[in-house]
C-alpha cells in the first residue's frame, strides 16, 4: 500500500514537469505587455527596461525556465508584479480561504447529495424522486455566479439574516491562526462566536458553489444504486429475509459509491477552479479572486502558481479517489 | 387447383422509406417520448431563431449600440420595457435578446473548434499509436489538469478583447476531452475487419480514416456535443462576467450580469434578467442533449 502511493507520487513528478513547462511557454508566447501595464501609463522606458531586468524577462528562455524551475523547488515562485510580493507568500496567505470554501462546498454537496440518491433510488417514481430529479435538472444549469447573487439579494438584502460578501468582518480579529480555516481554527480555539461569525460568511458562497455538485452526486448515486439493487446478490439477500436497511447500507452503498467517487473526485477541480467565480462574487479572498486580479492585469506569475497548486490538489485528490475505491471494494485494493 | 397454387406469393411490402430515414423516424419517435427532452429543443429553437431575428425585432435598437436614456433610468419591469431598464436607461430586454447572439453563437463556435481540433488530434492518436500517440496524449492529460476556467481566462486576458479571441481562449480548454473520447473510439474501431479490408485494398490512412472510422464514430461525438454545448455558454458567460471576453457596448449576458451587481438589490431586475436568459438556455440545451443521448446511446439510459 505504502508503495503504491510512493510510487503514484514519483509517478507526478514528470506529469509537474510537463505542467510547468507548459504554462511556462503559454505565458511567455501570450501577447500581452504585463510590466508595461504594472509600471503605469507614466513610466519612462528606461524604468520599464530597469523592472524588466530585475524580473529576468531579458534572458533567453531556457535559462528563465531553469530559473523559474529552480525556483519553484526552493520556494521562490516568481514576484507578484501587481502586489509587489513574493507569489508563493501570496498563495500560503489566499490558500486557506479557497480551501475553506471548497471542504464546505463539497461537504454539503455530499452529505445531501448521497443520502438523497440513496433515497430516490430506493423510492423510485415517488414524488420525491420526481421532485429532486427536476431540481436537479436545474441546479445542474444554474450559473453559480447568477446562484451567488440571487442568494445575497434574499438572504443578506432582503432577509438580513447572513452578511453579504467577506469572510470576516474587518472590525474583529480572525481566530488565531493554526489551519487558516476560520471555522476550524475558531472551534480549535473554543470561541463560538468567531465560529458563528466565519460559518455565516461562509454560508452563502458555500451553497453556490454547492448547487450543482449536489445535483451531480445526486443522479449519480441513484442511478448506480438502482444499477446495484437489480444486482442477483440483492435478491439472494433478500431471498435470505435480511431487512432493506441491512441490504441497502451494508451491501448496497459501498458497490453504489464506487463510481460516485469518481465524480466527487472530478468536482474538487471544478471547484477549485470555479473560485473564481464564486469568489469574484462574494469577494471572498482566495486564490480565485488573486487569480483574477493577476490575470486582468496580466501577472502571470501569480497565475501559473495558483494553477500549479490546483494542479497538484487535483492531482493528489485522484489518487486520494483511487485509494478510497479500494476501501469501498476489496478487489480494487493496491498490495 | 393445386395446393401451390393456392398459396399466395410471398409478399415483400414495399418501402416507402429508405432504411436511414426510418432509422430517424424512429429515433425522432424515441426523442419525443421524454417531453423533457422536446422542451428543451422547443427552447433551443426559440432561442436561436430569437438570436437570428434580434436585429429586425429588438425594440430599442438605439440602447445595444451605446445608445443611453438617463431619463428613464432603473426603471422596474413595465409594458414598455419589458425587462426595466439599466443604470443608463437602456432597455434591458434588448440588451438580453441581442446580447444572445455573442453568447449563443460563441458557445457554438467553441464546441465546434473543440470537436474539429479534438477530433483530428485523437483520430491521428488512436490510428498511428506508437510516439505519436504518446505525445499527443500526454499534451491532453497535462491540458487536462489545468483548471480550464483559470487557463481560458489567462489567454482570453493576453489575447485581448474580442469575441474570437474569447473563442479561441476557451476552445483550447475544450478539445483535449474530445481528443480523448476520440482516441478511444477509433483504437476500439481499427481492429474491425471493414478497416482491415479497406487497407487491404490499398486505401490510404486519410481515406481510411476519414471515409471508414470516423463515419463511424459520429454518434458519442454527438452525444458529447450536445451535452456541452450548455457548459459552453456557461463559460462565455463566465468569462464576461469576471470582465474578460466582450467589452461594452456590445451586450452580452455574462457581462450585463457583472454590471448589473453594482446596483443590487435595489435594482434586482437588471441582474435577473440576463441570469435567467443564461439559465435557460443552459437548462434548454442540457435537456436537449439528454434526450439526444438517450436517442443515441440507448445504453447509457437510465
Amino acid at each position: 500500500m505504502l508503495l503504491y502511493i510512493l510510487r503514484r507520487l514519483v509517478l507526478l513528478v514528470p506529469v509537474l514537469l510537463g505542467l510547468t513547462l507548459l504554462l511556462f511557454i503559454v505565458a511567455r508566447i501570450l501577447p500581452g505587455d504585463p510590466v508595461g501595464l504594472a509600471a503605469g501609463p507614466n513610466a519612462t522606458p528606461e524604468l520599464i527596461e530597469q523592472m524588466r531586468r530585475e524580473l529576468g524577462m531579458g534572458l533567453p528562455l531556457p535559462v528563465q525556465y531553469w530559473n523559474y524551475l529552480t525556483g519553484l523547488v526552493s520556494g521562490d515562485w516568481g514576484m507578484s508584479i501587481f502586489t509587489r510580493r513574493p507569489v508563493f507568500a501570496d498563495i500560503m496567505e489566499y490558500l486557506p480561504a479557497t480551501v475553506e470554501l471548497v471542504f464546505a462546498a463539497l461537504f454539503i454537496a455530499v452529505s445531501i447529495g448521497i443520502p438523497l440518491g440513496l433515497l430516490t433510488a430506493v423510492n423510485r417514481n415517488g414524488v420525491l424522486d420526481y421532485a429532486t430529479r427536476t431540481a436537479a435538472l436545474g441546479g445542474i444549469a444554474m450559473p453559480r455566479f447568477f446562484l451567488g447573487i440571487l442568494l445575497q439579494m434574499m438572504f443578506a438584502a432582503w432577509l438580513d439574516i447572513l452578511p453579504l460578501s467577506g469572510r470576516f468582518p474587518l472590525i474583529e480579529s480572525p481566530p488565531d491562526h493554526v489551519t487558516g480555516l476560520y471555522t476550524i481554527d475558531a472551534l480549535i480555539a473554543g470561541d463560538w462566536l468567531a465560529f458563528r461569525i466565519a460559518l455565516s460568511h461562509l454560508a452563502l458562497p458555500a451553497i453556490a458553489m454547492a448547487l450543482s455538485p449536489l445535483a451531480t452526486i445526486m443522479r449519480m448515486m441513484r442511478a448506480s444504486t438502482i444499477e446495484v439493487l437489480q444486482q442477483d446478490y440483492v435478491m439472494t439477500e433478500r431471498a435470505l429475509g435480511l431487512s432493506n436497511r441491512l441490504i441497502l447500507f451494508k451491501y448496497v452503498l459501498k458497490n453504489a459509491m464506487t463510481s460516485t467517487l469518481t465524480v466527487i473526485g472530478l468536482y474538487v477541480s471544478w471547484l477549485l477552479g470555479g473560485t473564481v467565480l464564486v469568489e469574484t462574487v462574494f469577494d471572498w479572498p482566495g486564490l480565485g479572486l488573486y487569480a483574477t486580479q493577476a490575470i486582468l492585469t496580466q501577472d502571470f506569475m501569480p497565475v501559473i502558481g495558483v494553477t500549479l497548486v490546483i494542479a497538484v490538489i487535483y492531482l493528489i485528490t485522484m489518487l486520494a479517489v483511487d485509494l478510497l475505491y479500494g476501501v469501498f471494494n476489496p478487489k480494487v485494493r493496491h498490495a | 387447383m393445386s395446393r401451390a397454387e393456392q398459396t399466395p406469393p410471398l409478399v415483400v411490402p414495399r418501402r416507402t422509406q429508405s432504411a436511414r430515414l426510418e432509422n430517424w423516424s424512429r429515433a425522432f419517435y424515441r426523442f419525443r417520448q421524454s417531453w423533457l427532452s422536446v422542451i428543451g429543443l422547443g427552447i433551443v429553437v426559440a432561442l436561436i431563431a430569437a438570436a437570428l431575428l434580434a436585429p429586425w425585432i429588438v425594440p430599442y435598437p438605439e440602447h445595444v449600440v451605446g445608445g443611453t436614456n438617463t431619463a428613464a433610468k432603473f426603471q422596474p419591469p413595465s409594458a414598455s420595457a419589458w425587462f426595466g431598464t439599466n443604470a443608463l436607461g437602456q432597455d434591458m430586454f434588448s440588451l438580453v435578446l441581442v446580447g444572445s447572439r455573442v453568447s449563443l453563437f460563441s458557445g457554438l463556435a467553441v464546441v465546434f473548434i473543440a470537436v474539429a481540433v479534438g477530433t483530428m488530434v485523437g483520430a491521428v492518436a488512436g490510428y498511428f499509436g506508437g510516439w505519436v500517440d504518446e505525445v499527443l496524449m500526454r499534451l491532453t492529460d497535462l491540458l487536462l489538469t489545468i483548471p480550464s476556467l483559470i487557463l481560458a481566462m489567462a489567454v482570453a486576458a493576453a489575447l485581448g478583447t474580442g469575441v474570437w479571441n474569447m473563442i479561441i481562449a476557451i476552445s483550447i480548454t475544450w478539445w483535449p476531452a474530445y481528443a480523448r473520447l476520440v482516441r478511444g473510439e477509433v483504437i476500439v474501431k481499427k481492429e474491425e475487419q471493414f478497416v482491415v479490408a479497406a487497407h487491404a485494398l490499398g486505401a490510404s490512412w486519410m481515406r481510411i480514416l476519414g471515409r471508414h472510422i470516423l463515419p463511424n464514430i459520429v454518434s458519442p461525438i454527438v452525444v458529447k456535443v450536445s451535452l456541452d454545448t450548455g457548459f459552453a455558454i456557461l463559460t462565455v458567460a463566465s468569462l464576461g462576467f469576471v470582465g474578460i471576453g466582450v467589452k461594452p457596448p456590445t451586450p452580452e449576458w455574462g457581462t450585463l450580469l457583472s454590471e448589473a451587481r453594482r446596483y443590487m438589490p435595489d435594482y434586482w431586475w437588471t441582474a435577473v434578467a440576463p441570469g435567467s436568459a443564461i439559465f435557460l438556455a443552459v437548462l434548454a440545451f442540457n435537456l436537449l442533449g439528454d434526450g439526444l443521448r438517450d436517442v443515441l446511446d440507448p445504453r447509457a439510459r437510465r
